[in-house]
This record gives structure tokens, C-alpha cells and sequence, in this order.
């Protein structure tokens, strides 16, 4: 684990209303573990860390899970800076949370540089029989509408998890520019090293 | 949690400005409960950095009086000129409401090293200090003239007599060993008159050198005194080429400040801290040894202690800023004059007190300075700047800058250079400047007005830090935290 540090990491947030299904596609994502009597909303930022290896490379994913509630929704401008993708989380079963999704996009686009990978999941697709509210078609137009990819996800009975996160990283390395772009400007400064210099240091005298 | 009144908070931290949002960072690895809540909609309070719309709605705001500030702010105002085109989308600005340098052995800077949040913050490097020289009755062209940054720099300018350079030598030499018993003595008896007596009556400076010295201290009255001018020299001196070649100071990617404390929130946030912006303290009632607050949101919320700005600090006069963005990349501001070194994103250009005029036709009594970004900095567009002008608030103080500006771009640009696309003008007034502990409450002062980082801010938040902690802190683990490392032990194939 050693050469972890050294992997390309890449900076995928997850966004969208409360109760969508964010956490819990993280948590089986990650942990694979799922508790349908979850009620806890998130509050900060929660954050966690995986290694996936796309097309044979490995990648160091920082996966941010953010606060849908709106009384939370206190992410800075400066949160979104060197994101490399952004999944964009909705609730099939609520025609409510897929009417919000207009306004996730905006804010994700007025944040984000252009060419940003996006990915629209519509979440809990295992009450597609019982309480589908959004169809298919309806999601995958609003993901056309914005350039970005699609699909619907079920955390309770597995059901596409890995998909969206391996898409979006297949996505961003793709395309080569997302990389770069959002890596560090050549100004930049490291101020993690450093202890030598000062003005006379070459001062004989 | 279902409610926020349910909780009994450890601390309520009330705004987010750089020492509330530091104060945050040190407790995100403490099991502490904390709320952090800040009356504006927008990150870092008096720190803050803006897009034009936001520039232009906080100005309102305080022009209307309803702003959250108790008149720390006054006279704001934005200005666009008609019809303009080269303007870019607001969002592509982000401008800072109170830019600062940050040299490069502030202690900011290590404890951002040490608590990992500068994994976050991009650094660009600040480069060459200009002077500003006004034109000559000989008909001498107004021009710039850039202060010698290295020893070599010193040797081989023309823009200064050798027999000058040999003080100037001398003296940066004493800097590097100012405290030392011997050369206490030297400048002790000056220590609280004001540094310019000190170069001419030692150093027999003449009163151009001794503003070459000044410009480095970015003195807001010029009148630093000998022992806070050597300090603050001695630090620049020692912070040349600590983070690679020709550079002393740092600035933060993105808007200065402003980008720190939101990365420092942000990692209270990861900590588990609550966040709630646009909420502010409607009252405050004590009960026993706790607080009871209730927010303009309506929640009622009980906490240990509550951290804030002092209410009650009068404010007085403080600087005039104005914030122009100029349709030019302002090339030969930022080049690079050390081989190696990183492209510079950052000058200072001073106008020394006494090179401008009033409108009134008097000598004006206090420097300009003018912080010149570049698009590097991520505050416009490419092909774009922003320069910050500050001066001490006066009766004069807004037409001055606007003339500093008007100067700067005769200078910088004779003929290219377009008029402003976009200003935004303000008065920010000086507030108290001790912390204020006060039973469950525990006041900061207000946001410094300097130009250049002091490491004196961080005082208050280490204070503060440990009236949380209680018997618990431990001082040696202060701002110090491992990476923060998710759960990794599963390896994902995918092909
Ligand atoms: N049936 C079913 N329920 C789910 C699924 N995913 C999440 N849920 C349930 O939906 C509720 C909300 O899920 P969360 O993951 O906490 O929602 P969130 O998007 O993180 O919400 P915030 O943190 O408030 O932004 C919980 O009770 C979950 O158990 C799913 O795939 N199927
Ligand atoms: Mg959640």
C-alpha cells in the first residue's frame, strides 16, 4: 500500500436532495453494506476513499458525500475546485427529488470547469415495480440536456452500484484534458518543503 | 438528529472569517460537538472573495444597512462602465474583499503543512515590490521602479548610486542579526519612533532608499515603528527562497483568504461539524453555565460556549479599498527574474506618501498600495487583472485611489491599457484587535486591516482552541492531524 500516494487521485463529489439514496449507494459502493432503516441525513461532508483500477491502471478515488438537506447545504465555491467528476443522485420513486435535479446541475456547472464529467443516477431502482414517479427516458433526457451519462442504481439489492463510479472514472481519464485541467497550475507553489533560502544566504561574508 | 436544540454543543463557532473557520480546523479531529453558523450566505466574513454579482449585492447591502456587519463596512459601491464587452460571466471572478501577502515562514503556513488542509490550497508566489515615481519637473516621464529582491539584484541595478547600495547592504545585513545583543543596542533607542528615522540617522539613507525599505513592510501610515519595521523585514528577508527561488510571500489561489477559511471549514465539515450558513444569533440567554441561543432560523440551541467577533467593538476608520479589473494580463509585472523561480501571480506596486496630489493640490500624506493580480490567481479570466488599491480612510482616500489608478495605468500600459471593466470600492473599518474572553462567551477581534499576514491572528485561535478543549488539550497535538485516510483496503478491477 506503500505506492498509494503516488496513485492519480481523483475528486468525485455526490450531490443531490435529501433522502435520494446518496449515502447509501456510497456506503454499499464502498463498505457494501446497506440499512434500509437508515434515517440519518448527512450533515457535514462525509468522505471516503477507494482504489479502482480502470482499463488496468489504478486510480485513488476521494469519494465527497454531501448534505442534501437544505438547512446543510453550505458547500463553499471552493469545494467544488479540482473536482474531477460530479454524480448527481436522484430518487426514482419520488417525482419531487427528479424535479429538483434542474437546480443540482446549475449549481454543479456554475462551479465547475467546462468539460467536467457528469453523471445523473437515478437511485433505488428495486421500487421501479412498486413506486417508479420518474421513467427511464425522463432520465436519461435530463442527463442528454447537460452532456451527461446515465443510469439507475439500486443500493438495497445491488443492482448497477459500481456502474456509475466506474463510468465516471472511465469517463475522466478518457478524457485527457479533465486530468490536467484540474491538476495544479505550473505557478503553483509546494509550501510543504522548504526551510533553506533567505536573502544573504549566499553571503560569504 | 432530527433537531439542532436536541444537542448540547461543546461550541457554537458564529462566522466564518479566518480565525472562526481556523478554530474549526483545530477541533475537526476532537470529539467535540460543534455548530458553526455564519449570518452571511457566503464563507469568510471580512475575508471574503466575491463574483461580480456577489461584489455587486454586497455592496448594496451595506449601502442599504442590511449587511451583517454593525458598519464595519461602509461607502461600497460598484462601478461598470456603459456598454462595456470585455467583461466575462460574473462567476469567472472572484475578487477579494481584503487581499493579503503571506510570507513564506508565517506560521500560517506551517500549520496549515501541519494539519494537512494545505493539500487543498494552491500557492502561488508573489514577485517583484515596485515603486512608483512620479514625473519630474525636468519632464522625467512617471515610471516604476522595481526594489532589488536579491543580493545580486542589489549589485547590479542601476537604480540605485553604489555609494547608496553599500547602506543598503549594511543595513539588511544588520536585519538578519537585529535581535542580537550587540545590535539591540544600535536601534533600541529608536525601537518605537518610526523605522524612517532609523535608516537615516544609522544608515544614512536618503529618503528615496528609505521608502524602498518601507514599501517591503507595507506600512499602511508609513510610520511603522524601528522594532516592528525590523521584524517585519527580518521576516521577509528570512522567508526569500524559503519555497524556491525570488520569492518571500505567498498568496492562496482563488482569492487569498477567503480560500483558506473555506478549506478550513470544509474540513470541519468532514469532521462532523454542522454548517449553516445565512443564520445568524437572533438573542442570547445564559443559563447556568451554558448558553442558550436562538437563531434567525428559529432553532433553539444550547451550547457550552459560543465563539464570535466582539459585538460590541466600535469601529473606527480604517483603509479604503478598490478592487479594478483591467482588461490587460499586465505582462511585465509578473515575470520571473530568478532563473527557476515559479511565474509570479502577485506584485506590489507603492505609491510612497507624499507622490500623490489631492484635488485640493496638497501633498497626500499616506502610501497607496497596489496589490496587482494576475489571471493566474483564478480572480478573472485570462487576458484580464485585478489590481487592489488600499489606502488609509480619509477624507481624500477614494479620490486618491481612483488617481493611483488612473497613474498605474499610464505607467503600466500608456497606450493599450483599457479603462477599468468593473470596481468595486469600499471602506473597511478598524474593530477591535484583542481577543475578549468573557465566561461562555469568547470574543474575537475583528479581521486585521494589514496587508501582510500577521501571525499575530492566530493567538486568538489557540486561545480559544484550548478554552474548548479544556483539561483535555493537549498542546503539542494543536493543528497537528495525520492525513485523513478513507477506508482503502478494497482494490476495485474494472476493465
Ligand atoms: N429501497 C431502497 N431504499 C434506499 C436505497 N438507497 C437509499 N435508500 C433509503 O433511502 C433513505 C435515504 O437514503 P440516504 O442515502 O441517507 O439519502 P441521502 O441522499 O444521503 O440524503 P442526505 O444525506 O440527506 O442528503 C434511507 O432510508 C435509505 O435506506 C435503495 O437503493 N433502495
Ligand atoms: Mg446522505
Amino acid at each position: 500500500m506503500a505506492s498509494d500516494d503516488s496513485l492519480p487521485t481523483l475528486k468525485i463529489l455526490l450531490i443531490g436532495p435529501s433522502g435520494a439514496g446518496k449515502s447509501a449507494l456510497l456506503t454499499r459502493y464502498c463498505d457494501d453494506e446497506f440499512d434500509p432503516e437508515s434515517s440519518t441525513a448527512t450533515i457535514g461532508i462525509d468522505f471516503k476513499i477507494k482504489k479502482l483500477a480502470v482499463r488496468g491502471k489504478a486510480y485513488r478515488l476521494t469519494l465527497f458525500d454531501t448534505a442534501g438537506q437544505e438547512r446543510f447545504r453550505t458547500l463553499s465555491t471552493s469545494f467544488y475546485r479540482g473536482a474531477h467528476g460530479v454524480l448527481l443522485v436522484y430518487d426514482i420513486s419520488s417525482r419531487a427529488s427528479f424535479l429538483t435535479m434542474e437546480r443540482w446541475f446549475d449549481e454543479a456547472e456554475a462551479n465547475t470547469v467546462e468539460g467536467i464529467a457528469l453523471y445523473l443516477v437515478g437511485a433505488k431502482l428495486d421500487k421501479a415495480e412498486s413506486s417508479r414517479e420518474v421513467s427511464p427516458e425522463e432520465g436519461q433526457a435530463l442527463a442528454d440536456a447537460h452532456g451527461a451519462r446515465f443510469c439507475e442504481a439500486s443500493a438495497k439489492t445491488r443492482v448497477n452500484v459500481r456502474r456509475p463510479f466506474v463510468d465516471i472514472v472511465d469517463q475522466i481519464v478518457q478524457t485527457l484534458g479533465l486530468l490536467s485541467g484540474a491538476g495544479r497550475t505550473p505557478g503553483t507553489v509546494a509550501v510543504s518543503g522548504g526551510g533553506g533560502g533567505g536573502y544573504l544566504s549566499s553571503c560569504p561574508c | 438528529m432530527d433537531s439542532l436544540g436536541d444537542t448540547l454543543w461543546d461550541v457554537v463557532i458564529c462566522g466564518t472569517g479566518l480565525q472562526q473557520s481556523l478554530l474549526a480546523l483545530s477541533l475537526s479531529r476532537s470529539s467535540k460537538s460543534i455548530l458553526h453558523i455564519d449570518p452571511n450566505n457566503y464563507y469568510g466574513g471580512a475575508d471574503a472573495a466575491f463574483s461580480l454579482q456577489e461584489a455587486e449585492s454586497w455592496a448594496s447591502s451595506i449601502a442599504a444597512g442590511t449587511d451583517n456587519d454593525r458598519g464595519t463596512f461602509k461607502s461600497a459601491s460598484t462601478t461598470k462602465p456603459d456598454g462595456n464587452t470585455g467583461l466575462s460571466f460574473p462567476r469567472a471572478y472572484s475578487l477579494a474583499l481584503s487581499p493579503q501577502l503571506i510570507h513564506a515562514r508565517s506560521k500560517l503556513l506551517s500549520q496549515l503543512v501541519s494539519s494537512r488542509a494545505y493539500r487543498q490550497v494552491e500557492f502561488l508566489a508573489v514577485g517583484s515590490f515596485f515603486i512608483f515615481k512620479p514625473s519630474t519637473s525636468s519632464g522625467q516621464k512617471p515610471s516604476l521602479v522595481r526594489i532589488p529582491s536579491t543580493r545580486e539584484d542589489v549589485f547590479s541595478t542601476t537604480a540605485i548610486p553604489t555609494k547608496a547600495k553599500r547602506g543598503l547592504m549594511k543595513f539588511l545585513k544588520f536585519v538578519l542579526n537585529y535581535d542580537s545583543e550587540q545590535r539591540l543596542a544600535t536601534w533600541q533607542p529608536y525601537a518605537d519612533g518610526p523605522l524612517t528615522d532609523f535608516l537615516q540617522w544609522e544608515f544614512k539613507m536618503d529618503a528615496e532608499l528609505q521608502t524602498y525599505i518601507l514599501t517591503l513592510t507595507l506600512s499602511l501610515d508609513g510610520l511603522i515603528t524601528t522594532r516592528d519595521g525590523l521584524s517585519t523585514i527580518y521576516r521577509h528577508l528570512t522567508s526569500m527562497g524559503v519555497f524556491g527561488p525570488g520569492f518571500a510571500a505567498v498568496y492562496p489561489k482563488w482569492g487569498g483568504i477567503s480560500e483558506i477559511a473555506q478549506v478550513a471549514c470544509r474540513a470541519g465539515a468532514v469532521g462532523g461539524a454542522v454548517y449553516m450558513l445565512a443564520t445568524g444569533i437572533q438573542e442570547i440567554e445564559t443559563s447556568g453555565d451554558n448558553i442558550e441561543l436562538r437563531l434567525t432560523s428559529g432553532d433553539k440551541v444550547k451550547t457550552r460556549l459560543l465563539v464570535r467577533n466582539d459585538e460590541n467593538a466600535e469601529v473606527g476608520n480604517g483603509v479604503s479599498r478598490l478592487a479594478a479589473v483591467v482588461g490587460s494580463p499586465l505582462k511585465p509585472l509578473f515575470e520571473a527574474l530568478v532563473e527557476g523561480a515559479p511565474l509570479p501571480a502577485v506584485a506590489v506596486i507603492s505609491f510612497p506618501a507624499g507622490s500623490l496630489l489631492t484635488t485640493a493640490g496638497k501633498a497626500y500624506g499616506y502610501p497607496v498600495y497596489v496589490f496587482a493580480h494576475s489571471s493566474d490567481t483564478g480572480e478573472c479570466p485570462v487576458g484580464q487583472s485585478v489590481l487592489y488599491l488600499t489606502t488609509l480612510t480619509t477624507p481624500d482616500s477614494k479620490e486618491i485611489l481612483t488617481q493611483s489608478l488612473q497613474l498605474l495605468s499610464e505607467v503600466i500600459d500608456a497606450d493599450h491599457l483599457p479603462p477599468s471593466l468593473f470596481q468595486l470600492y469600499h471602506e473597511h473599518g478598524r474593530g477591535s484587535v484583542a481577543s475578549r474572553p468573557d465566561g461562555s462567551t469568547f470574543n474575537f477581534p475583528d479581521a486585521s486591516l494589514s496587508l501582510l499576514f500577521d501571525d499575530s491572528t492566530l493567538e486568538p485561535v489557540h486561545e480559544a482552541w484550548k478554552q474548548v478543549m479544556g483539561e483535555t488539550a493537549v498542546d503539542t497535538d494543536y493543528m497537528t492531524f495525520p492525513d485523513r485516510e478513507g477506508i482503502m483496503d478494497v482494490e476495485d478491477m474494472y476493465d
